[in-house]
């Protein structure tokens, strides 16, 4: 009678658990060392002429004070009735310069909120000089 | 008496394989998906904005605390170095992009002051770095 004879068990050579060690140890670096945030910009002007002479039209001023308040070439407004006049005064120029002037202690992040209302009236020509005092 | 054989202990390797899966999964995600942090001199929350444009890949990254310290990555400076930097930087490679990583609480009298470091450095592109703003 033919024996037959049972396959050996497969034996694994390596065990897992190194592997998985040095996996973990790889997940953990990666983890810590990448970043998701999505980094936008915007483009400051920074030419030297403040006029590229697209524009003739003299500039409009916007001006930001330390407490919160807008200024359109000196009249105090409010951030509705400054975007209706910037849309008005862009629909007839659409490359007329617009200047930010914010006071000493105005932070960065209402600058930037501003900017981003200007962007959204239309305003392409935009550049940055300090405020009266 | 009859004593019961204990059950044949299993390969406990076995189980582990879908925990590692998963974690295969999670380590090619994180390398996938994730950017390296860049170490810098100190830490800038940058301010949020609705802008949509991305940034070109980093060229020149100035970072500005909210106290007015500059730092290029891990390097401290004072303005007169940093447009020196620049300058040097500018004449190696005319079309250079200095993106400014500068502190959402940063005041306005600084950053108009070290914007015209950069003008007088002769920068012909400058992105101020932003964050999107999810509200």
């Amino acid at each position: 009678m033919m024996r037959l004879q049972r396959p050996l068990p497969r034996r694994r050579l390596v065990s897992l658990t190194p592997l998985i060690d040095v996996v973990f140890i790889l997940l953990l670096f990666f983890m810590l060392a990448s970043s998701f945030v999505e980094w936008r910009a915007i483009g400051l002007n920074v030419a030297t002429g403040r006029s590229d002479g697209r524009s003739e039209q003299a500039p409009l001023v916007i001006g930001v004070g330390d407490d919160g308040t807008l200024r359109l070439n000196g009249a105090a407004l409010t951030l509705g009735e400054l975007e209706l006049r910037l849309r008005r005064s862009l629909a007839r120029d659409a490359t007329r310069a617009l200047v930010l002037r914010p006071q000493a202690d105005v932070p960065l992040q209402r600058m930037v909120s501003v900017l981003d209302r200007l962007a959204a009236v239309g305003g392409s020509n935009i550049s940055l000089m300090p405020g009266e005092p | 008496m009859k004593l019961k054989l204990a059950p044949p202990r299993r390969h406990d390797d076995e189980n582990l394989i879908p925990l590692i899966n998963i974690v295969f999964l999670l380590l090619v995600f994180f390398m996938l998906a994730g950017t390296f942090v860049q170490a810098g001199r100190f830490e800038v929350i940058a301010p949020r904005s609705l802008s949509t444009a991305a940034v070109e890949e980093r060229q020149l990254r100035v970072l500005l605390a909210a106290d007015g310290r500059l730092a290029v990555g891990e390097r401290e400076m004072s303005a007169p170095q940093l447009r020196h930097l620049i300058s040097t930087r500018l004449s190696e490679q005319p079309d250079l992009q200095v993106q400014l990583q500068a502190d959402r609480q940063l005041r306005a009298a600084r950053l108009i002051e070290i914007l015209q470091i950069f003008r007088a450095a002769g920068v012909a592109k400058l992105m101020l770095l932003t964050e999107p703003d999810d509200a």
